[in-house]
C-alpha cells in the first residue's frame, strides 16, 4: 500500500458479458488533492465511480483506502455525487437533507446544524419547508451538492458536479470544492469533460478509454509533455510573404487570417527538433513583421482529444 | 439496523401523511357500504314494472264476470296486485300486432293440457327480468295448485295450507357449537376479499415506489450509502406498515361505528320497532333476535383482526419480494403490465378460490388452498371462521414463511441488478440471469 495515498487502484478489472467495462486499471489518488478521472462516454469512469462507493464489486484486482482494503465499512467517510442523481419529490427539502445524513450514520442534531451553516452558504436557505416538486433544477443541484459533502469526507466523489449550473452558481459550487481542497482534508475525485474545470481544480488526473487507462500523473506535465515543438505566431504583411519567407525551416500547420486584429494573422508552426527556438525567432523576425511568437501550450483537451485520438488508432 | 429504520420511517410517514391515505382509509368503509347498497338498489331496480295478459285457453284459473264483464281469476289471492306487477285475464291471445299495439308487457298462454305438460308459454317485446319471470310463474303455479287440491283431494285449501309442511334445516357445529355456517362462510369471504386487495394494493405501492426510485434518478446516491438488500427490505417493510396502520384505522372506525351506532339505536325507538320484545333492547341483545344478524354475534373478532393482521404481514411480504424485484427490471409502469400479469395469477385464483368456497367453506379446494404458500394468506381467512387447527395454521405461515425467504433471495439479486439499470426492459432471460448471478 502507498504511503500518503486516499486510494491505490489496483488492477481492477470489471466485465459485463462479453463487455469489457475495465481493463487492469492502475494508479493512485494522492490524499488532500483534487483528482481527474477523465474520458470519454463509455470509458469506465462510472463503473469504477461505483466500485469505490461499494455498489458493484471487481472481478480482479483491488482498490485500497487510505491504506485499507476498500469495503462497505469505509462508505460513510466517502462523499458521492453521482452524475444520475435527483431527489423525493414529495418530500420537504428539510427533512430530506436529515434523512440523507441519518443514513450517512450523522445525529439529527448535528445535520440539522450543518445543513443551516451549509444553506446559508449556498443560498439555499429559506428552502427548508418547500417540496422538492417546487424547486429550480438549480437549487435542487446545490441541494444534492450539500448533501454529498455534508458529512465532511475523507474522500468526496464527484461525477460532473457543475453540470446544470448557470455561470454564477457553478462558479460558487467551484469556489466551494478548491476550498475543501485547500484545507487539505478531504481528496476529491472529480469526474468531468469539462476541461476548463480540470485544468482550474485539479493536481492530477487519470484518463481513462474504453476500459483502459491511457495517461495518469500531474495536470501541468501532462500538458509539458504533450508539447510537440508547435509555435505559435502572430505577424502583419500578407500570408504569401510569411510563407515564403518561412521556406523549410518550419512546418506550416495552420493559418488564420485577421486573428487576432484585423490585419494581422496568427500561424501554428512546427519547428524541426534540432532548431533552437530563439536564433529562429531572431531570424524570422528580421523577414516578417512579428507581434507575438510564443511555444504553445496544450490544453487538458488538447490533451484528452490527442489521447483518445492515438489510443482508438492503436486499437484499430 | 438505523440505517433500515430510517428508510422503514420515510416510506411509512411519507405514505401515511398523504391525504390520499386518509381519504381511501374513510373510504374504504364507505365505498363497501356503498356497493352493498348499489346491488340491494339495483336488484330492487330490476324488478320492472310488468303488466301481465294471462290467456286461460284451459278455463282453469279464471271464470268470467258477468256483471263487470271482464275475466278475473278463480282465485284472486293467488295473483295478488304487486306494485310492479299487474295481471289480467283473457280467454283468447292476441295477434302479434295487437299484442304490441297494446300496453301489455307479457302474454302468457295456459293451453288445454297444461296440466299434463305444466309449461306455459310466454311471448314479449322486451325480455323480463328474471325476479318477474319468477314471481309470474310461482303465482301462475299456485292457481295451478289450487285447482288441483280442489279437484283431487276435494279439500278446503286452507286446510291443504296447514297440512302442508317445511322444514328448516339449523346447523350447528359440534365443537364451536355456532350455527349459521353461510354467514360465517361469507364473514371469510369479506376478509379475503379485503386480505386480497390490500396484499395487492400495498404490493404495487412497492412497484411503484422502486419505479419512482429509478425514474427520479435518486437509487445510485442511495444505493452508495445502504445495500440494495437494505433499501428492498426497507421499503417492504415501510409499506407494510402503511397496510397496517389501515387495517388499525379501519378497526378502530369499525369498533367505533358498531359502538357509537348501537348507542343511537338503542337511543331511538327503531331496535324495539322493528323487534318482537315488549321491552327495550340493547343493540347486541337486538341482534340476536335477527336471524340475518345473530351470526355477526358468534364470530371470534379479536381472532379475525389478529388473524387479518398477521396473514396480511405475510402474504404481503411475500407479494412485495415480488412486486420490488418487477419494479427493479423495468424502467416505468407501463413496462410493468409484461411482469405483473403472471404475478397476479396466485392471489387472483385464491380470491376466486375464495368465492367459491362460500358454498362449501370446508371442501378439498378450501383445504388445500389454504395449505398452499401463495394462496394461503386469502384462503386460511375463508377458514378461520369456519374453525381451523392449529397445526393448520402452523403448515400456512410455515409454508409462507419459507416462500418469503425464497421470494426475497430470488428477488434481492434481481433489485440489485435491476435498480442501477436503465433504458432496457428486462428479457425473462434476463431475470433467469440475475438469478444466478452472485453480484
Amino acid at each position: 500500500m502507498e504511503k500518503g495515498a486516499a486510494l491505490v487502484i489496483d488492477h481492477v478489472s470489471k466485465s459485463y458479458g462479453p463487455q469489457k467495462a475495465l481493463d487492469a486499471v492502475r494508479f493512485t489518488v494522492p490524499k488532500g488533492k483534487v483528482f481527474g478521472l477523465l474520458g470519454p462516454n463509455g470509458a469506465g469512469k462510472t463503473t469504477l465511480l461505483r466500485m469505490l462507493n461499494g455498489i458493484t464489486r471487481a472481478d480482479a484486482g483491488s482498490i485500497a483506502f487510505f491504506g485499507e482494503q476498500l469495503s462497505r465499512r469505509h462508505l460513510p467517510r466517502i462523499g458521492y455525487l453521482p452524475e444520475e442523481r435527483g431527489l423525493y419529490k414529495t418530500m420537504r427539502v428539510g427533512e430530506q437533507a436529515l434523512y440523507f445524513a441519518q443514513l450517512r450514520g450523522m445525529k439529527k442534531e448535528d445535520a440539522r446544524a450543518k445543513l443551516m451553516h451549509w444553506f446559508e452558504k449556498l443560498e439555499v436557505d429559506g428552502w427548508w419547508n418547500k417540496e422538492v416538486s417546487e424547486v429550480s433544477k438549480g437549487m435542487a443541484q446545490k441541494i444534492q451538492f450539500i448533501l454529498a459533502i455534508l458529512h465532511e469526507p475523507d474522500l468526496l466523489i464527484l461525477d460532473e458536479p457543475l453540470s446544470g449550473f448557470d455561470p454564477i452558481n457553478a462558479q460558487r459550487v467551484r469556489s466551494t470544492i478548491q476550498e475543501m481542497s485547500n484545507q487539505g482534508d478531504t481528496t476529491i475525485l472529480l469526474s468531468t469533460h469539462d476541461m476548463g474545470s480540470v485544468e482550474e481544480m485539479c493536481d492530477e488526473v487519470a484518463l481513462l478509454h474504453q476500459g483502459s487507462l491511457v495517461l495518469n500523473g500531474p495536470v501541468q506535465t501532462l500538458r509539458d509533455e504533450a508539447r510537440d515543438g508547435r509555435v505559435q505566431v502572430t505577424f502583419r504583411g500578407t500570408v504569401m510573404q510569411f510563407t515564403v519567407a518561412l521556406g523549410a525551416s518550419a512546418e506550416l500547420l495552420e493559418v488564420t487570417s485577421d486573428a487576432p486584429r484585423p490585419g494581422e494573422h496568427t500561424a501554428m508552426l512546427r519547428l524541426p527538433s534540432a532548431t533552437d527556438s530563439s536564433q529562429w525567432i531572431h531570424w524570422i523576425s528580421g523577414t516578417v513583421q512579428l507581434t507575438s511568437c510564443t511555444e504553445w501550450q496544450p490544453s487538458m483537451r488538447d490533451v484528452f482529444m490527442q489521447a483518445v485520438k492515438e489510443t482508438s488508432k492503436v486499437a484499430s | 439496523m438505523k440505517t433500515l429504520k430510517h428508510i422503514i420511517y420515510r416510506e411509512w410517514s411519507t405514505r401515511v401523511r398523504r391525504k390520499a391515505f386518509w381519504l381511501g382509509t374513510l373510504l374504504i368503509p364507505a365505498l363497501l357500504a356503498g356497493s352493498i347498497g348499489i346491488s340491494v338498489w339495483m336488484n330492487s331496480g330490476a324488478e320492472k314494472e310488468a303488466k301481465v295478459l294471462v290467456v286461460d285457453a284451459s278455463g282453469l284459473i279464471s271464470r268470467f264476470d258477468d256483471r263487470r264483464e271482464v275475466w278475473l281469476p278463480t282465485h284472486p289471492d293467488c295473483f295478488p296486485e304487486r306494485s310492479k306487477l299487474m295481471y289480467r285475464f283473457a280467454p283468447e291471445a292476441m295477434g302479434d300486432d295487437a299484442f304490441l299495439a297494446s300496453d301489455f308487457d307479457l302474454m302468457v298462454f295456459f293451453d288445454d293440457g297444461i296440466l299434463q305438460h305444466s309449461s306455459a308459454k310466454y311471448y314479449y317485446e322486451k325480455a323480463p327480468a328474471m325476479s318477474t319471470e319468477r314471481a309470474i310463474s310461482s303465482d301462475l303455479a299456485s292457481a295451478i295448485e289450487r285447482f288441483k287440491v280442489k279437484r283431487d283431494l276435494e279439500l278446503d285449501f286452507e286446510t291443504y295450507k296447514r297440512l302442508k309442511t317445511s322444514i328448516q334445516l339449523v346447523g350447528e357445529d359440534v365443537v364451536t357449537r355456532d350455527g349459521n355456517a353461510t354467514g360465517r362462510a361469507l364473514i371469510g369471504f369479506f376478509f379475503s376479499a379485503l386480505l386480497f386487495l390490500q396484499i395487492v394494493i400495498y404490493g404495487m405501492h412497492v412497484m411503484r415506489g422502486v419505479i419512482e426510485e429509478k425514474a427520479n434518478r435518486i437509487v445510485e446516491v442511495v444505493i452508495s450509502v445502504v445495500t440494495p438488500m437494505q433499501l428492498m427490505t426497507g421499503k417492504i417493510i415501510g409499506i407494510g406498515l402503511v397496510g397496517l396502520t389501515q387495517f388499525a384505522l379501519l378497526a378502530a372506525l369499525g369498533w367505533l361505528i358498531y359502538f357509537a351506532g348501537g348507542r343511537w339505536l338503542e337511543a331511538s325507538d327503531l331496535l324495539k320497532a322493528t323487534s318482537d320484545a315488549s321491552v327495550s333492547l340493547d343493540f347486541e341483545s337486538w341482534m340476536a333476535t335477527q336471524s340475518g344478524l345473530r351470526f355477526l354475534l358468534d364470530v371470534n373478532w379479536p381472532l379475525m383482526v389478529t388473524a387479518v393482521a398477521v396473514f396480511f404481514v405475510l402474504g404481503y411480504f411475500m407479494y412485495a419480494c415480488i412486486f420490488a424485484a418487477i419494479g427493479a427490471a423495468v424502467d416505468q409502469e407501463s413496462d410493468a403490465q409484461y411482469y405483473t400479469i403472471p404475478a397476479l395469477i396466485p392471489p387472483m385464483l385464491a380470491y376466486l378460490l375464495a368465492a367459491s368456497s362460500i358454498e362449501n367453506p370446508e371442501g378439498d379446494l378450501s383445504i388445500y388452498g389454504s395449505y398452499f404458500p401463495l394462496t394461503a394468506p386469502i384462503m386460511m381467512m375463508t377458514r378461520i371462521p369456519m374453525g381451523v387447527d392449529g397445526w393448520e395454521l402452523l403448515v400456512a405461515i410455515g409454508g409462507i414463511g419459507i416462500m418469503s425467504y425464497l421470494l426475497l433471495l430470488a428477488s434481492s439479486r434481481i433489485f440489485r441488478l435491476g435498480i442501477l439499470t436503465r433504458g432496457k426492459r428486462f428479457s425473462w432471460k434476463d431475470l433467469w440471469n440475475g438469478l444466478r448471478s452472485r453480484h
